[in-house]
């Protein structure tokens, strides 16, 4: 028996404990999760109930058309070709030409309508994925991969819709089947039936056998799968570093490693789950041999005809098949609700907290940190910023200095509210920013980001970003404000050039210019810039310096560069350390005092310079 | 799909072995029934009960030979089809890392994803059915035939008459199943390119408060992909419903001319019960048929994108010829020749007769405009580009002699964007160098200027670093970079304007533990300061080299670099 232990090599993915751990579940939560996966599956479903109807309806004259028909040819073969009657059976066969039509159309329709609710079923799924991404926090896109986010959406839901489009129709046409044959068995010989049904609890028991193995292995098999993506995501995105540091050999590896995890459990999933027809066609034929010999003893005594035996032994057969077939789209809905319950389990992540008092407000421009602190993670020891304190003027040019990592991008991301404080207070306008509508926040902000991302679209639309409703002229005029005007006039189809995934057409620096022109456009009431220069050479970068200076004149602006040069205009420059504000007023002030920022001013005039 | 599916001839035996376990239970069922017929008539009917049993347990036996056979056949199949999509997944990654990043172009990474999962998938489950099931219904249909024919020739040939018609609407709706569902695999490539680019974006989309903009985007690519799956699925559905359609018309044409031998008294009516039996068992498989159709349609179509994959010719060969040359001579040293470089499909050269020399231990400066094409320039070097015209020698070689491998691992390259991968800071340093110890982890850190930060998390080296560091600060980032390609130890190192992000203290630290390195360094800087510190500036514009020399001689010569000097207030205007 050692191969059934470990065929091919394979090895085991569940132990003993983990199947017992399965069973004593299966009792309590285990089988409620799956009742409420498949209901919350049916509540999207049902959203087309019409429809649905009008497919079971269909599926039960096909079901019927079915039957009548082979019923109709018996009646025929009897009636008028056992007597070569050609008129009576050319009346049949007009009959029957017109059921046949009518099951190849009434089954056409069925699967027609199906696959459309099956598919907008799938539709909706991702759309309120997505939608729901939308609403998540940002701190929830820290923790994953992006592989592995987007598995979610095409594996998990892939496994989700092919179910959906067989298993539904399937299963109702079965238990119709199965319905009718019972209600034929039970008059014809109650006694037999209830012996047919002894296979029943059997079959029940082999399926729990079974389905207690498969279940965690599909749901397995969607992790893997999930892991998979996610590293390949991350491996493609990243080829250029892969080169760079010849890592293919290491990728390959890892990627097997990967990919083995995935083929051991699809291994296991996929043998476990070839057991089940196997294991209810014996079960049928063990089903026969009983009715038969037992049937015949009844017979002997005089109990059941034999004439009842031979037709009861037929519809003993078609008792199992649907049997057959239900016990299969179950194995097969358990592989859905492997993937559904991925697919839900993201939806039920925490959206950005909400608070009752939030309110639309119309920005000023007063911006105050007031006893700030704030950590990433819960668990995390130390705060990334502590007891920070400062309050802005409306209109005033703020400057973060500070060594990298001392907590200045964590301020701006305050700010656009990207997280939530820890402890202490964000206030706009002397109004906690929690107590402000986050979007009528957002409209009024523009954020530059560290790095520049740009989309797989045209260079109209990455500017047009900042404001959709800009219009071309617009547009062209915020681009030349932002110095880019000439470079995108040099690329292929100027505007409508559309830039590729990795934006290989344009260097980083170009980048930094669009998304300035995307900020430029956005007519903000609080600017945001975070190195948005730092990859541009300082001659365009004084340029476009007029551009910011007028972008900057009248709203509230928050600078991070490390050039400090950039910030000459500042009217107030924040000094960060160690997630501490350690200095904070004028520049004239901060070097008067000869303080951190002083000596940042000196090392940096002095710079290798030794 | 040819190709594809050489991937199973290793797995040749245990496929065979497989299929043979289903003939073998083929064989058995179709037994069965007349081991049934025999219970019934010798035994029941003549209330025979040792007949009963003993057929009964014969029959109990067969079954049991079947069950075993299908158990088994479950461990091959699944063995054969896993290990298959394994090894397909593997060379198709294999191939991947063997692209050139010219050759990525050709296909986004989301589509690049979608072939490595859903594709295979696909592939994979019709391998699996294959062994398992799908042979069946095929050979329950001929051999209803086959048996129908000896039943009686001419009543049976009204089964096949509908045939050729079947045969040819099959092969047209397997081309257009083929078709239809490579155009729904093609959409679910866009659906992962939106999704991804949102993953990457999200903080540009909530700062600018696109969410709902975004969704509106999502949904367009997703219902297009619900509205092509719609279609490709319905189309397929005719299948089904036209093949028994047929196989009923035939079914009543041999009444109808049956009836009509039967009365002309050619015919005996147990042919026509028998054919009739038949006709109605090879109907019974049609559903599976279709099925199957399906199925095999929806393969081809992955198959096909596979295949594109597994046959992209790759622009650079990976030239091995690696001779025992010692390098140690010109250790470092960089020479460009004529370089001129224009991006495959691009239009305008981005580079054009580039030429100087790096002498070993040499510190170079590269400066220029935004767009210049700087960093372009660096990326010859590892040769993910080839040149257009003119050579490129590392180390009195010219790159395209050299082993790809062995080029790469002389040089450390920082890019510009810092970019990290999922797994701890350790890992990720040791991307340089996997085998280093951690020793040599430490001093690379610590010349990164990281060591001191890195010290700080709560679980130093052995913090965890999301996708693309997410949790770092840019500079960390890019001091971790910078740390990765020191490890490295190459003899070039190459940094693309990775120190943008770091105060100006720490960049000082940072350059003052580089300059005890033996390396060659190529620097694409924005600072003069930092050029200064450097044994040359190549100064470049649109492409073209401008100016060449010390930081001196540049004051002289250039005015672009004199310009450069007064916006950074280096020197009085």
């Amino acid at each position: 028996m050692g191969f059934f232990q470990k065929p091919f090599g394979y090895e085991p993915i569940l132990t003993k404990d983990d199947l017992q751990q399965v069973m004593k579940k299966k009792k309590g939560p285990r089988a409620s999760d799956w009742k409420s996966t498949l209901l919350r599956l049916w509540k999207i479903v049902d959203e087309q109930r019409a429809l649905l109807i009008v497919v079971l309806l269909l599926v039960m004259t096909s079901s019927i058309l079915a039957l009548v028909g082979p019923y109709l040819i018996g009646q025929m073969i009897d009636n008028y070709v056992m007597h070569g009657e050609l008129t009576g059976l050319g009346k049949g066969i007009v009959l029957l030409i017109g059921i046949y039509m009518l099951l190849a159309v009434s089954l056409f329709l069925q699967n027609f309508w199906m696959i459309g609710i099956a598919q907008q079923t799938i539709y909706r799924l991702r759309t309120s994925i997505f939608a729901h991404f939308q609403r998540l926090p940002i701190a929830f896109f820290d923790r994953r991969q992006h592989g592995e986010l987007m598995s979610r959406m095409t594996n998990d839901i892939e496994a989700v819709s092919s179910t959906l489009n067989s298993s539904f129709i399937q299963v109702f046409s079965s238990v119709l089947t199965l319905g009718g044959t019972v209600i034929i068995m039970l008059s014809l010989s109650p006694l037999l039936t209830i012996l047919t049904m002894t296979i029943i609890p059997i079959m029940f028991w082999a399926m729990r056998w079974i389905t207690r193995r498969t279940a965690p292995l599909f749901k397995e098999q969607q992790a893997a799968m999930g892991a998979l993506n996610g590293m390949i995501e991350e491996t493609i995105s990243g080829q250029r570093i892969v080169k760079a540091f010849s890592q293919e050999e290491r990728m390959k590896a890892e990627f097997q490693e990967k990919s083995l995890r995935l083929k051991r459990t699809g291994f296991w999933a996929q043998t476990y789950s070839g057991y089940i027809p196997k294991v209810m066609n014996f079960l049928n034929n063990m089903s026969f041999t009983i009715v038969a010999g037992i049937g015949g003893v009844l017979a002997l005594y005089g109990h059941v005809s034999i004439g009842v035996i031979v037709i009861f032994t037929e519809y003993a057969r078609q008792f199992t098949r649907p049997l057959n077939d239900l016990a299969n789209q179950f194995n097969t809905v358990l592989s859905a609700i492997a993937g559904a319950e991925r697919v839900f389990a993201l939806l039920d992540e925490q959206p950005e907290v909400e608070s009752a008092s939030e309110r639309k407000h119309q920005l000023l421009g007063h911006v105050a940190f007031k006893q700030v602190y704030f950590k990433y993670e819960q668990e995390e020891e130390s705060y990334t910023l502590k007891n920070v304190n400062f309050k802005v003027e409306p209109g005033q040019t703020v400057a973060l200095v500070g060594a990298t990592g001392a907590g200045k991008t964590t301020i701006l991301q305050l700010i656009a509210r990207f997280y939530e404080v820890t402890k202490g207070e964000v206030l706009f306008d002397g109004i906690n920013v929690q107590d402000i509508d986050r979007p009528s926040l957002r409209s009024q902000m523009a954020f530059v980001l560290q790095d520049p991302f740009l989309f797989e679209a045209s260079v109209r639309d990455n500017i047009r970003y900042g404001q959709l409703n800009a219009s071309d002229a617009a547009i062209e005029e915020a681009a030349k404000r932002a110095n880019a005007h000439d470079f995108i006039m040099k690329l292929k189809d100027g505007y409508d050039t559309i830039l590729a995934a990795d934006g290989r057409e344009i260097s980083q620096g170009q980048k930094q210019l669009l998304s300035i022109a995307r900020a430029l456009i956005a007519d903000p009431k609080i600017l945001l810039l975070d190195e948005a220069t730092s990859s541009i050479d300082t001659v365009t970068e004084m340029a476009i310096q007029e551009a910011l200076d007028t972008l900057m004149q009248g709203r509230t602006s928050f600078v991070i560069a490390h050039r400090l040069n950039t910030v000459h205009n500042a009217d107030m420059v924040l000094v960060m350390h160690k997630g501490e504000l350690v200095e904070a007023g004028s520049q004239q002030k901060l070097i008067e005092s000869g303080g951190l920022y002083a000596q940042m001013l000196h090392s940096s005039s002095h710079h290798l310079e030794e | 799909m040819k190709e594809i599916f050489s991937y199973v001839r290793p797995y040749k035996w245990t496929a065979i072995f497989a299929l043979c376990l289903m003939l073998l239970e083929l064989f058995v069922e179709l037994v069965q029934p007349l081991i049934m017929a025999k219970i019934i008539d010798d035994g029941v009917r003549a209330q025979n009960h040792g007949m009963i049993m003993q057929w009964g347990a014969v029959l109990l036996g067969l079954s049991f030979v079947a069950f075993m056979a299908g158990i088994i056949n479950s461990y091959f199949s699944s063995h054969t089809a896993q290990s298959f999509s394994y090894d397909l997944r593997n060379a198709m990654f294999d191939k991947i890392q063997s692209f050139t990043l010219a050759t990525y172009q050709k296909f986004s990474t989301a589509s690049l994803i979608t072939r490595l999962t859903n594709d295979v998938t696909q592939v994979q489950t019709v391998l699996f059915m294959s062994l398992r099931i799908m042979l069946r219904a095929p050979l329950a249909v001929i051999g209803s035939i086959v048996m129908a024919f000896f039943v009686n020739a001419k009543l049976a040939l009204f089964l096949v008459i509908g045939a050729p018609i079947i045969f040819l609407f099959l092969i047209f709706m397997v081309a257009k199943g083929v078709s239809y569902f490579g155009r729904v695999q093609k959409r679910v490539d866009r659906l992962n390119r939106v999704l991804q680019e949102n993953l990457q974006a999200i903080r540009l989309v909530k700062a600018y408060l696109r969410g709902t903009y975004e969704s509106t985007r999502f949904d367009e690519v997703a219902s297009r992909l619900k509205f092509d799956t719609v279609k490709a699925l319905r189309i397929m559905e005719y299948i089904m419903p036209v093949l028994l359609f047929i196989m009923n018309m035939s079914l009543l044409a041999v009444i109808w001319f049956g009836t009509k031998q039967i009365a002309a008294g050619t015919t005996p009516l147990g042919d026509i019960v028998a054919i009739v039996n038949y006709a109605m068992r090879m109907t019974g498989s049609f559903s599976m048929f279709a099925f199957i159709i399906i199925f095999y349609a929806r393969a081809k179509a992955s198959a096909e994108r596979m295949a594109e994959v597994l046959s992209t010719e790759n622009e650079v060969e990976d030239t091995s010829f690696s001779e025992e040359i010692s390098h140690d001579m010109r250790y470092g040293e960089l020479t460009f020749e004529h370089v001129s470089f224009t991006y495959p499909g691009g239009e305008s050269p981005v580079l054009s007769d580039v030429n100087f020399q790096v002498k070993s231990g040499e510190k170079l400066a590269i400066m220029g405009a935004t767009g210049a094409g700087k960093s372009t320039l660096l990326q010859l070097i590892p040769r993910f580009y080839e040149v257009t015209a003119g050579r490129i020698l590392v180390e009195g070689r010219d790159v395209q002699q050299w082993d790809l491998q062995d080029l790469r691992e002389v040089i450390g390259y920082v890019p510009q964007q810092s970019l990290l991968f999922t797994g701890s800071i350790a890992d990720n340093v040791r991307w340089g160098d996997e085998h280093a110890e951690m020793d040599a982890v430490l001093q690379a850190t610590m010349q990164a200027q990281i060591h001191a930060s890195v010290e700080d998390f709560p679980n130093g080296y052995a913090t965890k670093v999301g996708q693309k560091g997410v949790n770092l600060s840019g500079g960390q980032k890019q001091r971790l970079s910078i740390a990765r390609a020191l490890l490295r130890r190459g003899h070039i190192l190459m940094l693309d304007d990775s120190t943008s992000a770091l105060d100006v203290k720490t960049e000082q630290a940072l350059w003052e533990a580089l300059s005890e390195e033996h390396a060659t360094m190529l620097v694409v800087t924005q600072k003069i300061r930092t050029a200064k510190g450097a044994d040359r500036i190549l100064l470049i514009d649109a492409g073209k080299v401008v100016a060449y020399g010390t930081h001196e001689e540049l004051l002289q010569t250039s005015t672009l670099y004199k310009k450069i000097a007064i916006s950074q207030q280096e020197v009085e205007e």
